[in-house]
């Protein structure tokens, strides 16, 4: 019952005019910049975050999350029409272009609309029961604790998201270590700063992000250079009954699903969208079709999608760490708006959680009800040819950087990120776990000198305490099951390199 | 077995593990300038000095693995044009917009950018110059953003 209540006080807060347009903006906005390629959730929340600057707090929480999930919509629609892989929407372009193939579009868009909505309430549900209670357990961490889920957390992000455990902790550790830059609020010593006043307080979160997903996303793109015709087909949204009702237990799976492995650390949209796929690959009652263009290849990852996407909320607004790059990004925005996420936030701001919770059902009404009409003209996004596109998003990107500080040295920074950000990619380092690390590594700091404050500098302190110790434990086995594998793939024949699958 | 491989520089595994050693050597020898212990206290440089550390174990490891693997090396390709010209375009955007005003570091982005695709047209680039600072007039005005347009 008290749910119910919460959520009533919730609605109040996101119904309001302004907080409904404010959802309604960052669904558009997000759908749109999330269509087009190359730019994934995390480039899009970095190039539309200089927007919510100006907005009040409320207002600026429920639009970033709505440009959250319109971007991840929107990636949804350009794999299904156009077969544009993004990381999120990778399963999609299997059996949502079939679809297209069949000029089966209409359906493929209205069965990824209708399941993303059926995932996103099964997860506002675990969601509004999960968090309060999580928020109570977190209040026993210790900053040992912390310091150890945080690791935890960088081990997990290395082996779910990224190709191997190396390049994604090393990339996590980097990122903690540019995070170093500017002034240690301990002793007040500038670290790294080369006696740059700009990096004083730090290099700019902005500049990394856009540089990394934008900068470098665009001249990868330039790079491949492959055509893609414009979507021309037709779109017929209304689907017969018998296909509506085929929808309905997939969405259903995959809400559950993808709720679940959103709450995991590393998990989220991602690696839920390929266990909805392969749960339906085996269970569902049309198994033999999916990969061929069934709907329930569609319907399943959709749904798992959206909602791993809102259950990953849940530790970042309950414990206070965000479990991947995309959560750490929202992290650094509510910081920025001065909400520190945390045990403390629900309590703090009921309206600001419990109005963040209904907003988000809030925008899945507007995806369904508003978007999946208007797709079409989104579409048209696409017709613009990309050398039209890209010195665009390289506009936004100035503009977006600039007006953070006023200063075009963060332009200049944005730039060398992007140099960097290309040299990483073609090496074959994913920057999203560097990007995790960046926003979590002052907190790792500081929850690890805390810790050792506390224990008087005994690092006995990490394995002692029963959480830390735990989660140590864990990261232990994780990493000798990893060098085992390794050694074990040693001793097998080489495979067929023609052959080998490359990872997700 | 196949025969076992040396790895070359232009052996993309071998230099991801030269660049991460590399990166830790840097951070680390900067660390170690910093105060390890202060007052019986954790100092500025302990942290990046043990985070430092993991990322050499870590790229020591990747090194280890490209001599160690057996499969052909992959070459690292990069085609510096594109970043190059990206690169190039935002650093004159934000110097002119420094020097100058920022309307000619838009007609430089909007000029400059477009290089890096084919094919080139001075017709569009002085449409998309034309936009840019149609757009960045109206954010100016109507979202308050503090632009030095000119």
């Amino acid at each position: 019952m008290e749910i119910l209540h919460n959520l009533a006080f919730g609605f109040e807060h996101a119904l309001t005019l302004n907080n409904l347009m404010f959802c309604a903006i960052g669904c558009i906005a997000g759908t749109i910049v999330g269509l087009l390629p190359g730019l994934g959730p995390l480039a899009t929340i970095s190039l539309l975050l200089p927007l919510t600057y100006s907005i009040p707090v409320d207002g600026a929480i429920i639009m970033l999350a709505g440009i959250y999930y319109g971007a991840m919509y929107g990636e949804n629609v350009s794999a299904i029409t156009m077969k544009i892989p993004h990381a999120s929407s990778i399963v999609m372009c299997i059996d949502g272009y079939a679809l297209t193939s069949k000029n089966k579009t209409g359906l493929a868009l209205f069965t990824a609309g209708v399941s993303s909505f059926i995932g996103g309430t099964v997860a506002l549900v675990v969601l509004a029961t999960l968090a309060p209670p999580l928020g109570k357990v977190a209040l026993l961490f210790g900053p040992a604790d912390y310091a150890a889920l945080m690791l935890f957390g960088f081990v997990c992000v290395s082996l779910v998201a990224t190709d191997s455990l190396v390049n994604g902790l090393s990339m996590c550790l980097l990122g903690v270590l540019l995070g170093q830059v500017g002034t240690d609020v301990t002793s007040g010593v500038e670290r790294f700063t080369f006696g740059l006043h700009l990096v004083a307080d730090g290099i700019g979160l902005v500049s990394v992000a856009l540089g990394c997903f934008g900068v470098a996303g665009i001249a990868k793109n330039l790079d491949n250079r492959d055509h893609r015709s414009p979507f021309r087909g037709k779109i017929n949204l209304i689907p017969s009954w018998p296909d509506f009702k085929r929808i309905l237990p997939s969405a259903l799976r995959g809400g559950v699903v993808g709720s679940a492995m959103g709450l995991l650390p590393g998990g989220g949209p991602v690696i839920a969208q390929f266990t909805a796929y392969a749960i339906d690959k085996k269970v569902s009652k049309h198994k033999n079709e999916i990969g061929t263009g069934a709907i329930e290849g569609v319907a399943g990852p959709a749904a798992a999608d959206e909602a791993a996407a809102r259950t990953s909320f849940i530790p970042l607004m309950s414990i206070g760490i965000p479990e991947n790059a995309v959560m750490a990004l929202m992290m650094a925005a509510f910081i920025i708006k001065g909400i520190q996420p945390g045990p403390n936030m629900i309590a703090q701001h009921p309206h600001l959680f419990w109005g963040l919770v209904a907003s988000m059902w809030i925008g899945n009404c507007f995806l369904l009800f508003l978007n999946l009409p208007l797709v079409r003209y989104w579409l048209s996004v696409l017709n613009l040819p990309y050398n039209v596109l890209f010195p665009a998003i390289l506009f936004f990107c100035c503009i977006g950087t600039y007006s953070i500080n006023n200063n075009v040295l963060d332009v200049l920074i944005t730039a060398g990120f992007g140099l960097v950000g290309y040299l990483f990619i073609r090496l074959q380092l994913d920057p999203a776990p560097l990007l995790l690390g960046f926003i979590l590594g002052p907190m790792l700091e500081e929850n690890f000198r805390r810790a050792l404050l506390l224990s008087q500098g005994d690092f006995r302190v990490f394995v002692s305490e029963p959480i830390s110790g735990t989660l140590l434990g864990l990261i232990a086995l994780f990493i000798s099951w990893q060098v085992i594998n390794y050694f074990r793939a040693r001793r097998r024949p080489p495979r067929n390199p023609d052959v080998a699958l490359e990872p997700q | 077995m196949t025969a076992k491989r040396a790895p070359r520089m232009s052996d993309r595994d071998f230099l991801r593990g030269v660049v991460l050693t590399g990166i830790a050597i840097a951070f680390g020898v900067g660390a170690s300038r910093y105060p390890i212990w202060e007052y019986g206290n954790t100092g500025p440089g302990l942290f990046p000095l043990i985070v430092s550390s993991i990322l050499l174990l870590l790229g020591i490891t990747s090194i280890a693995r490209a001599f160690l693997a057996r499969e052909a090396p992959v070459k690292l390709q990069i085609r510096l044009r594109s970043i190059a010209i990206v690169v190039v375009s935002l650093c004159g955007f934000a110097l002119l917009s420094e020097l100058a005003n920022m309307i000619l570091g838009i007609f430089f982005l909007a000029f400059v950018a477009p290089l890096a695709s084919s094919p080139y047209s001075v017709k569009r680039s002085m449409a998309l110059a034309l936009g840019f600072t149609a757009i960045a007039f109206v954010f100016r005005e109507l979202l308050g953003l503090q632009l030095p347009l000119y």
